[in-house]
């Protein structure tokens, strides 16, 4: 019996690549349905000859997280997860490690979709650009605009200094902003460019603009709450466009009410579709639906990375993009070489 | 104060005294500084410092006839202006104002790649150009002169039909004139890319809105960014119900110092002219 992939949710730009796939390997989909259809068809046998999984990124809709729960049941022949997206904080990574599953994400296809999300929600938050854009519409002209602020001269803090927080830095120097980062590790001095390494503390008391862009895991849930706010400075502007529990949201509508913060960008929220209705009723912020990554050339390079990851990981044994936690565990599993 | 008022004053003396002008975009309080009111003014005036970058709708050649020197804020303008360009072009190219959650809301595009046409290549033209560069953009403009080199960077200069045909997007950054008016109207939409990207923060008249509007909902131009309209404060009702379309009521420069820069740069051209004869940023007709 050949081995099987398993597609959850759907392939929109990439769908001829993936079909070419069933010539070395047989071809399942769940397009759609519930965590328990999911979960009997894997009861039922129906993916036992299963060896990798191709996860959309609308796919945790359809079969809830891949947890220990998940992977209690799916099939022992599965190996490789493959899935679509930057951030994988649905995925129990170290779940998969311990049953022999790698787990692939899609880094670097995102990152300039992502930062160009960054920009326009910075330039959005600073110009408090929500006001006009609805009082023109609305056929008042200007109604209750004010004044914004010029990126000019600002300093822009990044925290997650990875390929996203990099591209942002790209681009808000041509802004003329002046750019320091927090990271895990300070990068290579090629890497870091004219960007100034700070500490945590130091980024939260001296940045202008406070950029999220690191990954989302229980070390950086609510990395930014209400002890955080307090060491900002007075009138400070949060973009966030990596996940939204990175942010104690409560704490962010109550800074934004008190002034502290000026106003926000942000693409994510902690309780996605549900918006705290103190953001949404806040016309100085700057919201957007998760729309990061949501244009046709970044899906299909993104459809087609987890397609390369899938067929390099069957037919050589090797991730393309294997997730960083694993690199040590997966040790000759990481690259296309 | 109302512009019959103004005239009143005028005529009747009250600012005989009166040597440098500051002005604002104050055309609602005097009403447009056209031949009438020109000639109205104290014949001591010598200098009017605007604080504005365009000052189409003035009598430019009615002031020079009358000695009056003229000076405008154009570079202070330039990186606040771009900003808004950015601004207006990702969020046309994302549909970021369908209000929708993403399942429903169409995918945009990335810049990445793409080309940015400009039309206009000063200050704002090439504020511009530096911040699409970090966008992944390539650059092409077009002037009514070539940049030198160390100003044109890697932009690449066209002529003006060029510049129509090969853009994906197309930002207006040139000055309104009666040479400019309609620069953009049925002819050219016809001869640019399908799927097009407009972006205009320059002035209104430049574009013929009911053209960039057939435009619109025929598919021909993809989205726009608007933040000039040829009747401010009217906005064409096909552009206001059109959700693809980026609209903002002219705040261009509106920013807490971007203000002040220009406020500042209006008054030192006057204390300069009043101190040493000479203006320091006098309009391209006059210098």
């Amino acid at each position: 019996m050949a081995s099987a992939a398993l597609l959850i949710g759907a392939i929109t730009h990439a769908r001829k690549e993936w079909e070419d796939l069933s010539s070395f390997l047989t071809l399942k989909e769940f397009p759609s349905g519930t965590r328990e259809d999911f979960i009997q068809n894997c009861k039922n046998g129906d993916y036992d000859d299963v060896v990798a999984i191709y996860r959309s990124n609308a796919s945790t809709k359809f079969t809830g997280p891949f947890n220990a729960e998940m992977l209690s049941v799916l099939p022992s022949s599965l190996k490789y997860i493959c899935h679509n997206g930057a951030g994988y904080d649905n995925v129990d990574v170290d779940a998969c490690t311990q049953k022999g599953i790698a787990v692939s994400s899609t880094p670097v296809a995102v990152n300039n979709a992502t930062a160009d999300v960054g920009i326009f929600l910075m330039i959005g938050a600073l110009r408090q650009a929500y006001v006009p854009l609805t009082s023109i519409r609305e056929g008042q002209w200007l109604g209750k605009s004010t004044l914004g602020r010029d990126p000019q001269g600002k300093v822009l803090g990044i925290l997650g200094m990875g390929g996203i927080g990099r591209e942002m830095a790209n681009r808000a120097k041509a802004f003329g902003m002046n750019i320091q980062y927090h990271n895990r590790s300070r990068l290579s001095p090629e890497l870091e460019g004219d960007s100034t390494y700070v500490s945590f503390d130091e980024l939260l008391a001296t940045s202008d603009v406070l950029s999220l862009n690191l990954a989302l895991n229980e070390s950086t849930r609510h990395i930014i709450g209400e002890k955080e706010f307090g060491k900002m400075k007075d009138g400070i502007v949060i973009v966030n466009t990596a996940r939204g529990a990175l942010i104690n949201e409560k704490a962010l509508v109550a800074a934004v009410d008190s002034g502290k913060v000026l106003s926000a960008g942000l693409d994510v929220y902690e309780n996605e579709p549900v918006v705290e209705s103190g953001l949404i009723n806040n016309p100085r912020v700057m919201l957007l639906p998760h729309i990061g990554t949501m244009t046709y050339e970044t899906q299909k390079d993104m459809e087609l990375l987890v397609l390369n990851n899938l067929r390099s990981a069957v037919e050589k044994g090797k991730m393309i993009t294997l997730v960083p936690e694993q690199k040590s565990a997966f040790q000759g599993m990481n690259g296309t070489s | 104060m109302s512009a019959n008022e103004f005239l009143q004053h005028c005529k009747q003396g009250n600012f005989n005294h009166v040597v440098g002008l500051y002005r604002t975009n104050s055309t609602k309080e005097t009403g447009p500084f056209d031949k009438e009111l020109i000639l109205s003014l104290p014949d001591l005036l010598k200098y009017i410092g605007l604080n504005v970058a365009g000052y189409d709708g003035m009598d430019i050649s009615a002031c020079t006839e009358r000695s009056i020197r003229i000076s405008n804020t154009p570079n202070v303008v330039a990186n606040a202006t771009a900003d808004v360009v950015m601004f207006l072009l990702l969020g046309a190219m994302r549909h970021a104002m369908i209000p929708l959650w993403k399942e429903e809301a169409p995918l945009g595009h990335d810049p990445h790649g793409k080309t940015l046409g400009i039309s206009g290549m000063g200050a704002i033209g090439q504020a511009l150009a530096h911040r699409a560069r970090a966008f992944g953009l390539r650059i092409i403009y077009h002037n009514r002169s070539r940049l030198p080199n160390d100003k044109e960077g890697s932009a690449t200069y066209v002529t003006f039909d060029k510049l129509l045909r090969s853009s994906d997007i197309l930002s207006l950054n040139l000055p309104a004139t009666p040479n400019t008016r309609h620069t953009i109207s049925q002819p050219q939409f016809k001869v640019m890319k399908d799927g097009v990207v407009v972006i205009n923060t320059a002035r209104g008249s430049l574009i013929d809105e009911a053209a960039l509007v057939d435009a619109l909902n025929s598919g021909k131009v993809l989205s726009a960014g608007l933040d000039v309209y040829e009747d401010e404060p009217r906005v064409h009702p096909g552009l206001i119900s059109n959700g693809r379309v980026m609209l903002l009521p002219h705040i261009g420069t509106t920013t807490i110092e971007t203000k002040r820069e220009m406020e500042l740069l209006a008054l030192r051209n006057l204390e300069h002219a009043l101190d040493q004869g000479e203006l320091l940023t006098p309009i391209r007709e006059q210098s």
